[in-house]
């Protein structure tokens, strides 16, 4: 019989949090739902879609222990239009939950919660890591990952260590971005996959901490823990393809243009591009022109010229617009580096004097 | 003990113990994996189902499998891959994944159409065209000087095309300011009526003429195209001027290419007219190994050895017929027996065509021009005699026809006589170059 009281912020956010990993569509009611743990001077809430688990702990004044279930889709719609800012007291009656505040009184049906599975503690080989730069990592590269589940490998983000860094890639083998991030003294890390269904989870839990997280693995699952949030992961059991023997070692054109004007030349360029996003590039360092092109015959057509410091042999390539686009938010520096071997070979595309991220787009073919 | 068989009872056991939604979120997925002095290990799908069973089904579970299999001591929980077929699946793409990146570094290069793929590391060299293979080299050394023009013909799927764009390539990387371009004849053919049509005859000459190496294919289709081989002359002449190497392929000799004008004719055997003529044994069995080597697959070697013995002639079939086998392997993901390999290209194999004794006599006949009467008789006239030699020999060798029968038909010969009779052609063949032509020019009627 759960009985306890609890700063409203608190339950909120982390009902936010667990509901979105809860199980949609699946064939057991119970993993819609959110369980309610109270013990000792907690309330820990629970959620999982057998592919991703979560537990967040938030302090409680707990007067009775106790353990319900509870729709989790149900409890997001009551608490995003509670506004008061007091506390909150959640109280289990007759099989349904109360909940009350000064202005409201709200009684929920529960769910029979003896169905509702543990979370994997996962054990094996630990680091911490501050969480901004997990997040950096992550993010850096994870919308190049394939959205298709045909290749589960190469559906996932993938990350191992190097040297001092952590080093993140995604490929959906049409482009493919590697992010390094420097951590001191880390573990050995061999390479694991996540899935790319559940890294936005993992972006959204961690995205807005800071602090360190620890990081578990095996290999079978990964978790994640920080001081009131743990959050687990199965990993997929396969073999990234050997990437690096794929980034070319030389260039033959070499081009600095400021993001900025090359972000907004692209997003120009896709008013004209077809169907297929392809947009031209046409590079001639001699004459010092950069041009971008598309025409789209329903629409028109465009030419966007733009200064940079360019270098080597003429190239003309076609890309797809977004393919160069998504790497733009990785990119941190003002400028950006863009390399070229031929039109037949990929792109590289980095930062400037920042070796850190780098990506490959493959040219279309015309 | 089946294993399988033990799950599955267990599973329509535990499945009235347990509630349909459990059931089906829980065991699905489930196997025992092995069974070890008396442990159970059952194959779970992920972490998530093996701390569950764990956790709430493990009295369940160990109770059912200790009623259906009393030797049962332990259950273990062991976390496998899921859905073992997908996974088969996906393990088998495996050699093509990585490839899209890079497989797109092999497109042909747009400046000189060449196919990086074609390369000497990948080009078998044996008897049937190690000519070519000699001269190809020399023209690398000396390209423009020693053999021009370098005209190569064979029949349809030899490595034509193989060794004339390695040979470009080749002098592509050893001089690097040579500018190569390959083409079939058929896009020298477009460009040109093109040019004509938009009025730039002259840039059509210049585009041609700019480069070093030019290297056309399947120059037989010209013999109707008047204007071209005007042009191609043309085109050919500055070339040869300026000690530009050009190569031709084609799959007839320059003789045999109806209408061909002459003066190109002539302008072909002027330099080096080599032919690439079927691989023997040997060479399709070294064919086959470096093909499978590239793709990393190994086969037994009984499997490569019947391939090579059955598919005759063309390079291309061979490919072809042992693609077939790799795709078999790759879908079952298990090297295929000899007697499936036998099964799965058995209707590629040409059969030992059945001809009739009295074509045979006939097509020889009218090849020495003789008539097709004189053949059966008695008669030892030389030119009767050797064309009687040839049909024995032909029958005999081509479609193994027994030595009594081809006597009997024959005008009823004794068996001895004609085994007299092939043991002589045989033997003249390894002597007698013309011989050796005539009777693959008859081979050649049959076809």
């Amino acid at each position: 019989m759960i009985k306890l009281e609890c700063e409203i912020e608190k339950i909120k956010n982390a009902i936010y949090q667990t509901e979105r990993i809860t199980g949609k569509n699946l064939t057991l009611p119970v993993l819609g739902s959110i369980l309610f743990i109270a013990s000792g001077k907690s309330l820990k809430m629970r959620a999982t879609n057998l592919s991703l688990g979560i537990e967040i702990e938030v302090p409680a004044k707990v007067e009775e222990e106790g353990t319900v279930a509870v729709s989790g889709s149900v409890l997001t719609g009551i608490f995003s239009n509670i506004f008061q800012k007091e506390n909150v007291v959640l109280e289990e009656k007759d099989g349904n939950l109360l909940i009350k505040t000064k202005k409201s009184q709200i009684k929920l049906k529960c769910q029979p919660n003896e169905d509702f599975p543990t979370i994997p503690k996962v054990t094996g080989n630990k680091f911490e890591i501050d969480s901004k730069k997990l997040i950096d990592g992550i993010k850096s590269v994870y919308y190049s990952s394939s959205v298709s589940d045909i290749k589960p490998e190469i559906s996932s983000v993938y990350f191992y260590s190097k040297d001092d860094n952590l080093v993140f890639v995604s490929t959906d083998s049409f482009r493919l971005a590697e992010k390094k991030i420097k951590v001191k003294n880390i573990e050995e890390v061999p390479g694991i996959l996540i899935p790319f269904k559940n890294v936005p989870e993992i972006l959204r839990v961690f995205g807005e901490f800071g602090g360190e997280v620890e990081i578990c693995f095996n290999k079978n699952q990964i978790s994640f823990s920080s001081d009131n949030v743990y959050l687990t992961s199965r990993v997929i059991d396969g073999i990234f393809p050997d990437y690096p023997q794929i980034i070319p070692k030389e260039s033959k054109t070499d081009c600095v243009v400021l993001k900025q004007d090359l972000l907004n030349a692209l997003k120009l360029s896709n008013i004209f591009s077809d169907k297929f996003n392809q947009v031209n590039l046409t590079v001639k360092p001699k004459e010092k022109v950069f041009e971008l092109s598309s025409q789209n015959n329903e629409v028109g057509e465009n030419k966007t010229y733009l200064d940079g410091a360019l270098s080597g042999e003429n190239v003309e390539v076609s890309f797809n617009y977004k393919y160069f686009v998504d790497c733009l938010q990785s990119i941190n520096t003002d400028s950006v580096s863009i390399r070229f071997n031929q039109s037949s070979k990929p792109i590289v595309v980095s930062g400037v004097s920042d070796n850190s991220f780098i990506y490959l787009i493959m040219p279309m073919n015309r | 003990m089946d294993t399988k068989q033990l799950w599955k009872r267990c599973l329509v056991e535990i499945e009235t113990g347990v509630s349909k939604a459990n059931f089906s979120t829980w065991f699905k997925n489930t196997s025992i994996l092995r069974e070890e002095t008396g442990i159970v290990y059952v194959g779970v799908p992920n972490e998530f189902v093996r701390d569950w069973l764990k956790n709430k089904y493990h009295k369940l579970i160990t109770k059912t499998i200790a009623d259906a299999y009393e030797n049962m001591r332990a259950v273990e929980y062991v976390i496998t891959k899921l859905e073992t077929d997908r996974q088969e699946l996906s393990n088998i793409n495996q050699p093509y994944l990585n490839k899209e990146l890079p497989l797109k570094d092999l497109y042909i290069n747009p400046d000189d159409n060449l196919n990086p793929r074609y390369r000497f590391d990948s080009f078998i060299v044996g008897g049937f065209n190690e000519l070519a293979y000699a001269a190809s080299q020399a023209i690398i050394d000396n390209p423009g000087t020693k053999y021009n023009p370098f005209f190569i013909y064979g029949g349809t799927g030899l490595g034509k095309t193989h060794l004339i764009q390695a040979v470009g390539n080749a002098i592509k990387e050893k001089y690097q300011d040579k500018k190569v371009h390959y083409m079939t004849l058929e896009k020298f053919a477009t460009d040109f009526i093109n040019s004509l049509q938009g009025n730039k005859a002259n840039s059509f000459k210049e585009k041609y003429r700019k480069y070093d190496l030019l290297i056309i294919d399947d120059i037989q289709f010209i013999g109707k195209m008047e204007k071209i081989q005007e042009e191609l002359f043309h085109t050919f002449n500055t070339f040869y001027e300026n000690n530009k190497q050009i190569i031709f392929s084609s799959d007839k000799h320059p003789n045999h290419i109806p209408e061909l004008a002459d003066r190109l004719k002539s302008r072909f055997s002027a330099g080096m007219i080599v032919d690439i003529s079927e691989p023997e044994y040997e060479s399709r069995l070294a064919i086959l190994k470096v093909k499978t080597q590239e793709l990393g697959i190994s086969f037994e070697p009984e499997i490569l050895e019947y391939i090579a013995s059955v598919i005759s002639g063309n390079i291309r079939e061979l490919e072809g017929n042992l693609n077939i086998v790799i795709c078999q392997y790759r879908l079952k993901n298990k090297a295929p027996t000899l007697a499936e390999v036998k099964n799965l290209i058995k209707n590629n194999i040409k059969p030992k065509k059945n001809v009739n004794i009295k074509d045979v006599v006939k097509t020889v006949g009218e090849y020495y021009s003789l008539e097709e009467t004189s053949i059966y008789e008695k008669t030892r006239r030389k030119e009767i005699v050797k064309a009687r030699q040839v049909v024995m020999y032909l029958l005999r060798e081509d479609f193994n026809v027994s030595y009594p029968l081809i006597g009997q038909k024959l005008g009823g010969k004794d068996h001895t006589t004609v085994i007299h009779s092939y043991l002589k052609i045989k033997a003249d063949i390894k002597n007698d170059a013309q011989l050796l032509q005539e009777l693959e020019q008859i081979r050649a009627l049959f076809k």
